[in-house]
């Protein structure tokens, strides 16, 4: 069906042009880049802006590029950019695992990172994995740049912490050695939206990062498992310790792609087998990046 | 608006709205017909194109973001006769319908551009967002590998 | 009984040179190039306009009142349509449906008014405008609930609806259409059974998701000429149908005109006539302009035939010697709305419900229950793949209760040749057992696989099927043929060419006839102004049918050719042969003449004048043994289906025991086709209706609300398999037990690939896990959830 919606498109060639446009707040204004969500949203009448703002044609936001001890990923890189790039194969192994299992090789040639987390939904599959890294995603806005801590960046179902009238120009993405699995329970071996997921990161001495996706209104980090993981070796006590907190920590819905209670089980088995694959590719040794482990 | 593209070479300049989808465009407004309209939300592949070297799904592409771009759909490359991709595909029956099958095509192009010699792993994860009902896959993915250099497991 | 084979005496499989060949598809190179041209395909020109439908929100409401005054004044807008403007009901078995809905309202999605606009977008903008009002009754959502004493009835005129003579509406009650089969005593079966298994089985709605959504185009000219581009399985009665239902505006047959271009999957979604009244009769009230109506996904999923849902309850008795004396089997089919096709699904399934088994007591009662579900209808399978389910699901617990061997069961009770139908008629030939041992050997049957895996394990399955073409008595076939200047040949038919490769198939029958190469013989789509009559390309029947209509005028060709030789040279007719395009002649080897020197202009005689002309010819093919005039109460007296097409599946699993998830590492199905005209096109058959039959049971998972109203009508949230979605390995296996009456003894095969798919995979996963599922799907979750119940309770 047609988008019945009819709205104004502008497409700025600088940033300076883009924050002018979605500082009219007299106007619904609504930012495209890959535009695999929104153009759903559009044609489902979900959304209905006055003007949409095309940030494709502002220069740098396509950088992809490893920065001191950081990975500065721009707005406009998909995630096909993420699975071949190498330096996020060296540095972030991990992104190019979560990219791979986001929808299809047609979605990914054009569906952005930044855009999958500005969407914010539940089952967002980079959610729980920059939420493992140690991630910053940075704005910029009528009262300039503003950096904000990726934990605090999912408010809640469908909100960030980005206003209206800013726009996501990059996310860093701190790297130091480490292991790490997504691992993304989905309805079968194609494409899927993530009935659960969990991400994890092991770093040397025992520390670990732990979040999940799809099993409350935004993706999640656990601190209450992180800091019982953290300079404990791993183990079988170990595991069955921290697996027990998971019923704890996450809050499922039961809808038309999982009941609460398959949610809650399966992610106590992703969590299980996330830290040992986690554990064993810290060391270097474990299934390739790319293995399902379920 | 004004949108200026390049469909299979030629030059195109016309006026759209900002809502008009590229793939309606293509369709009734250029003439191009073998990318189809199937679920228009990105989840069944037959719209797909080759949009400046990478596959895309033409439903959730607004026509104006593709202004200054190059598309390139089946018809533009079977100019010349079919490949050797699509001469596979004819003589293995790979197709029932055919209805996904231009998707398909390009899908298995843009893969065998990028992996000359794809396994079977990767020539299902090249085709997984293209949606075929008819076919199980298994004759298709027989004619990407056979046109595969030698690709195996 | 089967009738004998109609025409001429089959020639021996060594002496084929086209027929049993993996010839290339003639429609391949339009569909790799991108050539393929379909409904929405074809250009109309600026006048071309377009409809959009406003849809019920409710699953049943009386219609108080419907205001389309914004509608009308909203740009763009030609003309607004209710069901004031069309009163008149349609059907194809039953007429229990109106174009527009009238007073009510009985799903979620019925069609009550529609806008023709200038653009799409203006269309779907003057769709939100349309102001109707409610009055929202509780709706009935299930079979078991819709039959249950003090039910509110959905169709409270169901006496007064027209309908086939088969077909048994129980009045006062939803109660649409039940089919009874009463053959022998069960009762005392059952006492005298040394085992008896009583359960029930529950099957849900599913959807066939061609890629292709429902699209038509109509024009209603200034001469009263209404022309219909349509993607169907069935332009004839399509034909038919419109001629019927707008015979009040004065169109008669000739009037009206079917034109079906390639369609993009039909699975029987695109049979009889859905959506496409719609566009026909709103191009009646804006004359001269093309008007195209194209379904969105969603409305593809909740506004076209669905397959509808089944609740089965099984009985059957066995002796301990394994032998099934009595099987009592009640469907209580979930039919929706309006069960004007889908009633037959309940009939054709009532008719064959004790499976492929030699059942002397037999008690089945299979009943067409109306609901406030969206109408069902046919769907590939034809409520065959339904009551399988339940029925191999049972067959292997039985075994295992007995003590036997699941296979040496279904061997020792397999219905063969000669074997009493159900309804009293006999079996035909059937590759049966052979299909069972050759299924069983491909999966290695009876030798157990371990996984290397600490986390999976493996488990085997296998189950049979059988299915019958489910037609009206008289459903006919017909064929024009004629051969051009330089010898090729044109042939028209009405089947449609829905991927399966009919348009080859016949091509290779005419060939085989006429000994022109199939790539010189054209067999194009379907026009109804042009082409013969075929009934619909549905029951996986055209092979049989409209290839025993090409076989005859390609025979009848062959005659007309043989006549002009004989009247220019004298060779007796039946002296003469065809080989290699050219006639030849037994008693003078030197004689040969090619069909291109004389097929169009005849032969000049040695006095100079010309004998012959144009080679034309034509065939047709209508059952004459079938009637269904059986009796209400037993189902006994008529012989209402042409004969079964049977074959066995089998499957290895690996089953991930925390997860659930399965992986099918090796499928094998054979299927009897009498004899495989193209194997590849077989072998297309077999993979393609394997997995679409797999994805019922292990992915689809069609969800409804509390209102009535589908949850998931996207592809992104009912899952149809995609290229990671199939099994790793693929063993299709061809049994050829010919069919007497079949052309060359082909029968189909289309349907029957996918029947035994849900059963084989319930069989495999207790064989993995000893845990019985008996509701479909089988998906990974409802797998893990009862491995944790089994594991903690």
């Amino acid at each position: 069906m047609v988008i019945a919606n009819e709205f104004d498109y502008r497409r700025p060639a600088t940033l300076a042009e883009a924050t002018e446009l979605l500082a009219d707040h007299s106007r619904s204004v609504r930012i495209l880049a890959g535009g695999t969500d929104l153009v759903a949203w559009l044609r489902d009448d979900a959304i209905a802006p006055d003007l949409v703002v095309d940030i494709k044609d502002v220069p740098g936001l396509h950088n992809l590029r490893l920065d001191g001890d950081a990975l500065h990923i721009g707005a406009l890189v998909t995630f096909t950019d993420l699975i071949e790039s190498a330096v996020v194969k060296e540095h972030a192994p991990l992104l190019a695992e979560m990219s791979e299992t986001v929808a299809s090789q047609g979605i990914r040639n054009r569906a952005t990172m930044v855009g999958n987390i500005c969407s914010a939904v539940p089952s967002c599959d980079a959610g729980p994995v920059l939420l493992a890294y140690d991630t910053t995603v940075h704005v910029t806005g009528p009262d300039g740049d503003r950096a904000i801590d990726f934990n605090d960046w999912f408010v809640e179902l469908r909100q960030t912490a980005r206003t209206d009238d800013e726009v996501v120009t990059h996310l860093t993405v701190a790297v130091r050695p480490h292991g790490g699995v997504y691992v993304k329970l989905m309805r079968y071996g194609g494409e899927d939206l993530a009935q659960a997921a969990v991400g994890i990161i092991a770093y040397p001495e025992h520390e670990y990062r732990v979040a999940f996706g799809a099993v409350a209104p935004t993706p999640i980090r656990s601190a209450r498992i992180e800091d019982a993981l953290r300079g404990r070796p791993l183990d079988d006590a170990l595991i069955a310790e921290v697996v027990a907190m998971v019923r704890d920590e996450i809050s499922p819905i039961t809808d038309m792609r999982a009941s609460a209670e398959y949610r809650v089980r399966m992610t106590e088995v992703m969590l299980r087998r996330g830290l040992v694959a986690a554990t064993e590719r810290l060391a270097g040794t474990g299934p390739a990046y790319g293995t399902r482990l379920i | 608006m004004n949108l200026k593209i390049k469909v299979n070479g030629e030059d195109w300049e016309l006026d759209v709205a900002p809502a008009d989808v590229l793939l309606d465009v293509l369709r009734e407004r250029i003439g191009t017909k073998s990318p189809k309209i199937g679920c228009e939300r990105g989840d069944c592949g037959s719209c797909t194109i080759i949009m400046d070297g990478r596959t895309v799904r033409c439903c959730l592409v607004l026509a104006v973001e593709a202004g200054g771009h190059e598309i390139t759909t089946v018809e533009g490359i079977s100019y010349d006769g079919i490949s050797e991709l699509q001469t596979l595909f004819l003589e293995n029956n790979s197709f029932q319908c055919g209805f996904c099958a231009p998707g398909i095509v390009l899908s298995a192009t843009e893969l065998l551009e990028n992996n000359p010699s794809p396994t079977r792993h990767d020539v299902q994860e090249a085709l997984a967002g293209n949606l075929c009902r008819c076919t199980g896959y298994e004759p298709i993915i027989d004619a990407v590998l056979a046109a595969g250099e030698g690709g195996s497991e | 009984m089967t009738a004998d084979y109609p025409f001429e005496a089959k020639p021996e499989s060594g002496d084929l040179k086209t027929v049993g060949k993996p010839v290339v598809r003639i429609d391949g190179l339009d569909k790799v190039s991108g050539a393929a041209e379909f409904v929405d395909d074809i250009d109309f020109g600026p006048g071309l306009l377009y409809a959009a439908i406003a849809e019920s929100p409710h699953a049943y409401a009386r219609i108080v009142s419907i205001d389309t005054s914004k509608a009308e004044a909203a740009k763009g807008v030609v003309r607004v349509a209710t069901g004031k403007d069309f009163p008149y009901k349609f059907g194809m078995y039953m007429e229990d449906r109106y174009i527009f809905a009238q007073d009510y309202v009985r799903f979620v999605g019925e069609q009550v008014a529609g806008v023709v606009a200038r653009s799409h977008r203006e269309a779907v903008q003057a769709v939100k405008l349309i102001e109707v009002e409610y009055e929202i009754l509780t709706p009935l959502l299930d079979p078991k609930s819709a039959v249950a004493d003090g039910a509110e009835l959905i169709h409270p005129d169901l006496d007064e609806y027209t309908h086939v003579p088969w077909f048994f509406p129980q009045t006062d009650t939803n109660i649409a259409h039940l089919r009874k089969v009463r053959k022998g005593d069960t009762d005392m079966a059952f006492a005298e059974a040394d085992y008896v298994l009583e359960d029930t089985y529950h099957v849900p709605r599913y959807a066939h998701c061609a890629i292709e959504p429902h699209v038509t185009v109509s024009k209603f000219n200034h001469a009263d000429r209404l022309t219909v581009w349509t993607a169907s399985q069935s332009p004839h009665t399509q034909r038919h149908l419109f001629a019927e239902a707008l015979a009040p505006l004065g169109l008669t047959h000739k009037d009206v005109r079917v034109i079906t271009p390639y369609v993009g999957g039909g699975f029987g979604g695109k049979a009889g006539v859905s959506m496409e009244i719609l566009g026909a009769a709103m191009a009646t009230l804006v004359k001269g302009r093309p008007v195209k109506l194209r379904w969105t996904r969603e409305q593809e999923f909740y506004n076209t035939y669905q397959r509808q849902g089944v609740v089965a309850e099984l009985k059957v008795g066995v002796k301990n010697d394994g032998e099934i004396t009595a099987v009592e089997h009640k469907l209580y089919w979930d039919a929706g709305a309006y069960v004007e096709y889908g009633a037959n699904v309940v009939n054709a399934a009532g008719l064959s419900a004790t499976g492929p088994y030699r059942v002397p007591n037999i008690t089945n009662d299979s009943l067409c229950i109306y609901t406030n579900l969206p109408p069902g209808g046919p769907y590939r399978g034809f409520g065959y793949s339904e009551f399988h389910f339940g029925l191999e699901s049972h067959m292997d617990r039985i075994a295992e209760a007995i003590g036997m061997d699941p296979v040496e069961f279904r061997r020792k009770n397999a219905i063969v040749e000669g074997d009493e139908l159900a309804y009293g008629a006999s079996m035909n030939p059937s590759g049966m057992i052979e299909a069972i041992d050759k299924t069983a050997a491909a999966i290695n049957w009876g030798v157990a696989e371990e996984s290397d895996n600490p986390n999976t394990v493996m488990g085997k399955g296998l189950a049979l099927f059988w299915k019958a073409p489910a037609m009206p008595p008289n459903a006919s076939s017909a064929s024009f043929l004629k051969f051009n200047e330089d010898g090729s040949i044109n042939i028209t038919v009405s089947g449609m060419e829905l991927g399966q490769g009919y348009l080859t198939v016949m091509a290779q029958i005419a060939s085989e006839v006429l000994s022109v190469p199939v790539d010189k013989i054209r067999v194009e789509t379907p026009d109804t102004d042009r082409n013969p009559y075929e009934w619909q390309t549905v029951a996986s029947h055209v092979t049989w049918s409209s290839g025993l209509a090409v076989e005859k005028a390609a025979i009848e060709a062959r005659g007309k050719i043989f006549d002009v030789i004989h009247q220019v040279y004298g060779y007796e007719d039946d002296s003469l042969y065809l080989e290699d395009e050219a006639v030849r002649c037994k008693t003078d080897p030197e004689f040969s003449k090619p069909l291109r020197d004389f097929v169009i202009d005849g032969i000049q005689t040695e006095d100079g004048t010309w004998r012959g002309g144009p080679i034309i010819a034509s065939g047709k093919f209508m059952p004459e043994f079938t009637n269904a005039n059986s009796d209400p109460e037993t189902g006994q007296g008529g012989h209402p289906n042409v004969h079964y097409t049977v074959g066995a599946t089998g499957v290895v699993l690996e089953i991930d025991k925390e997860t659930g998830r399965i992986w099918v590492r090796k499928a094998a199905l054979a299927v009897d086709a009498g004899r495989a005209i193209n194997p590849d096109l077989v072998n297309g058959q077999i993979t393609g209706g394997l997995v679409q039959g797999l994805a019922t049971v292990l992915y689809e998972d069609m969800r409804f609300d509390e209102g009535g109203k589908m949850m998931n009508p996207t592809f992104t949230d009912y899952k149809i398999p995609t290229a990671f979605d199939i099994p790793d390995e693929i063993i299709p296996i061809i049994v050829e037990v010919p069919q007497p009456d079949g052309p060359f003894g082909a029968r189909g095969v289309g349907e029957h690939t996918m029947i035994a798919a849900a059963p084989v995979i319930a069989n495999a996963v207790y064989d993995a896990l000893g845990v019985r599922i008996k509701s479909m799907p089988i998906t990974q979750e409802k797998v893990a959830m009862a491995i944790i119940e089994r594991t903690e309770n």
